[in-house]
């Protein structure tokens, strides 16, 4: 056990931190859950190719950086104390990218990864259904082959970043014979494919993030199936594991919020309740633990351990410490929590902040379902009904 | 930046688990609870595996082992929850009287003579044998109002709450299997009660605070080791959360064992009582707060993504 960093770690750190100050937005830029914010994010996305720190922990093959894990979390906690931007590439980095590297063909690797990494093609996911949220095993969504083409028939629901995204992937039925976890396979398409319909959603802060999908006879060649028919629900499961697991949030951005929270704390401190600043003190320390806690899984990853059930303690811990985070925000302004602009024009960050947090307790699997997932898989206790 | 214990480390550590798990099972809980709680032979136990002088220097016939390794061995402490002052002597005053440099002393906690920890006036009853015994909550610790000097250097201090919280999260985990395992076997409405999600529910959240926990008190041990200027930020948020742990888990794992939880029948009293007794000691949880208040609103120690080792 050694908690500090080598003098080559530090380096690096002052590398990122040199780089982000010279490019970050000096102003925040506006939410990427509208057609202008997303294109201001896309562009980010390629500002960040240009330095080559888009896909830091990618191999350089596909435009990474290599970065071990360590290195990973300095960039992370540089990007976010530089206050640089939300991801739009969020899901490609961290989800199909990974994926892809794992299951894909070469041709696959060769054909998706790099302009994932440029930033010149931007991913959504398409899991959820109507019917099918928190058990996504009950997909309807078919993908019937036809030739060397599958033709999709179906809809998908809640898909982030759908509304302005390029290509999307999720899992469909292959086999219409088939339930639950068998005979689904994970498909990747161009969301301008023929016979798709985008239905934008208006989310709870009145923007269209995400949206429904819905498919019609859509023809999508067969060597667009990653990891070979009926291996979907595998590969799904792999993908779940790299967003819930230690990618999907970084410990810099709790941190950086418990930060921008103290410094709120004190410009409203006279106002502030006992509880409030026991709160915030609390914030700080949840964060840190947070942020301990990542760096003990990226030593056990890195020394050959993977991480599995645990990942669920990991979703309902940030996910309900971002929520509590922005709350104590709402209270510390009181009167000035509901205005979506201050006086002096600038975003009310705490409250999109707020409102965001609002989904990540349900988002990736819901914290209900993480604590089944805890109580089954870590704990032992005994699974009723689920199928 | 190597976040984990090797596993020379995790080896000592289960070795002392297994010794504790066939040495010190319940039976001897209850054992000494009808005799008395101090047991010389379990203490010449620990002594004759080393414990005593884990944090001795080689050179001096010690083990020369680290302060986190001492608190791994400190949580299994509070799993077994031994009775026997072990991680008050050789946990906390040893290391203290190491980084004074009073060598004199030590030899005689080496060998186990010692088995009295020095007392600091943060604790108004210290463990130990001398003085006007105080009855605890706790059936298996001897308390006694302290007769000699009494320290007030933050240094032993803050040792001795950095292993009051790695006894804690022991005592925590303990409490949680047992509600897991009671959970498991007993059955209504035709169904193990672990199979509702309400009990579920509420284990998991169990879980969630003591994994968040675990790593905070691997950091404040390395911070002490290191003699960072931040170590008493650091102990102090382990004892905090390590506390906060251990209460959710005993009231929860009551909750859990539902009337037979409020018997004295159940193990798990011994474990509850134990948590009662040390989330106090070393520092109540208003102490530790305001020291990490202070600190964090004050301004003194630096905050944000890019200081998260300060």
């Amino acid at each position: 056990m050694r908690l500090h960093f080598t003098a080559e770690q530090e380096a690096f750190r002052a590398e990122v931190r040199a780089w982000m100050a010279r490019h970050v937005p000096k102003e925040p830029l506006i939410t990427l859950e509208c057609q202008w914010g997303f294109q201001q994010h896309v562009a980010w996305e390629k500002t960040l190719a240009s330095g080559n720190w888009g896909m830091v922990t990618w191999p350089k093959t596909y435009g990474g950086r290599a970065l071990d894990l360590i290195q990973w979390l300095i960039f992370e906690e540089e990007y976010f104390a530089a206050g640089g931007p939300n991801r739009a590439n969020q899901n490609g980095i961290f989800l199909l990218g990974p994926t892809i590297m794992e299951f894909g063909s070469d041709e696959q690797k060769a054909r998706f990864l790099p302009p994932m990494a440029a930033g010149e093609v931007i991913w959504a996911q398409a899991w959820s259904e109507p019917g099918a949220g928190s058990d996504m095993a009950a997909i309807r969504s078919t993908a019937i082959r036809d030739g060397d083409h599958y033709v999709i028939n179906g809809q998908k629901t809640w898909s982030s970043r759908a509304a302005f995204a390029d290509w999307g992937f999720g899992i469909f039925r292959t086999d219409p014979d088939s339930s639950r976890h068998k005979g689904l396979s994970f498909v990747l398409f161009d969301l301008n494919t023929p016979g798709i319909t985008r239905r934008p959603i208006r989310q709870l802060h009145g923007e269209t993030g995400f949206a429904e999908l819905f498919f019609d006879d859509v023809r999508v060649p067969v060597e667009n199936c990653l990891a070979g028919e009926g291996q979907g629900w595998n590969v799904a499961m792999a993908t779940a594991g790299f967003e819930r697991g230690l990618m999907l949030r970084s410990p810099g951005r709790f941190q950086a919020t418990a930060k921008r929270l103290v410094d709120l704390y004190r410009q409203h401190q006279d106002a502030a309740s006992p509880a409030a600043r026991e709160a915030v003190v609390s914030a700080w320390m949840r964060a840190q633990a947070y942020c301990y806690n990542t760096y003990m899984v990226a030593a056990k990853i890195m020394a050959g351990g993977k991480i599995g059930a645990e990942a669920s303690l990991n979703k309902i811990f940030w996910s309900e410490l971002d929520r509590d985070m922005h709350r104590t925000a709402m209270q510390l302004l009181g009167a000035y929590a509901e205005l979506k602009k201050f006086d002096d024009g600038s975003v009310n960050q705490w409250l999109e902040g707020y409102i965001f947090a609002h989904s990540g307790p349900i988002y990736a699997g819901s914290n209900e379902v993480q604590r089944n997932i805890t109580a089954e898989r870590l704990l032992g206790l005994p699974r009723v009904g689920a199928g | 930046m190597d976040f984990h214990f090797s596993e020379d480390s995790l080896l000592l550590a289960s070795s002392v688990r297994d010794y504790l798990t066939d040495t010190h099972g319940v039976e001897v809980l209850r054992r000494l609870d009808a005799d008395g709680a101090q047991d010389d032979a379990i203490w010449q136990g620990l002594v004759d595996m080393g414990l005593t002088a884990l944090l001795i220097p080689e050179a001096d016939g010690g083990l020369g082992r680290s302060l986190p390794e001492a608190a791994l061995i400190a949580v299994e402490c509070g799993r077994a929850c031994v009775a026997e002052p072990l991680v008050d002597v050789a946990f906390v005053s040893v290391p203290y009287l190491l980084a004074k440099g009073d060598g004199a002393s030590l030899g005689a906690y080496a060998t186990g003579a010692v088995r009295a920890p020095l007392a600091h006036r943060i604790n108004p009853y210290a463990i130990g044998t001398s003085g006007i015994a105080m009855q605890s909550v706790d059936p298996l610790r001897t308390l006694h109002a302290p007769t000699a000097d009494t320290s007030d250097d933050p240094h032993l201090l803050n040792l001795g709450a950095l292993m009051a919280g790695a006894q804690l999260v022991g005592v925590a985990e303990a409490m949680l299997h047992q509600a897991v395992e009671y959970a498991k076997v007993r059955q209504q409405f035709g169904q193990p009660i672990g199979a509702f999600q309400a009990i579920k529910h509420q284990l998991a959240n169990c879980a969630v605070a003591i994994e968040f926990a675990r790593p905070v008190l691997w950091r404040a041990a390395s911070a002490l080791a290191d003699g960072l200027a931040s170590a008493p930020v650091h102990v102090s948020h382990a004892k905090l959360a390590a506390g906060d742990a251990a209460i959710l888990t005993a009231e929860t794992a009551h909750q859990v064992h539902g009337a037979m939880g409020y018997t004295y029948e159940v193990d798990l009293h011994f474990w509850m009582k134990r948590a009662w007794a040390v989330q106090g000691y070393w520092g109540s949880r208003a102490f530790h707060y305001n020291r990490v208040e202070y600190a964090i609103l004050g301004g003194s120690h630096p905050i944000g993504a890019d200081a998260s080792f300060a």
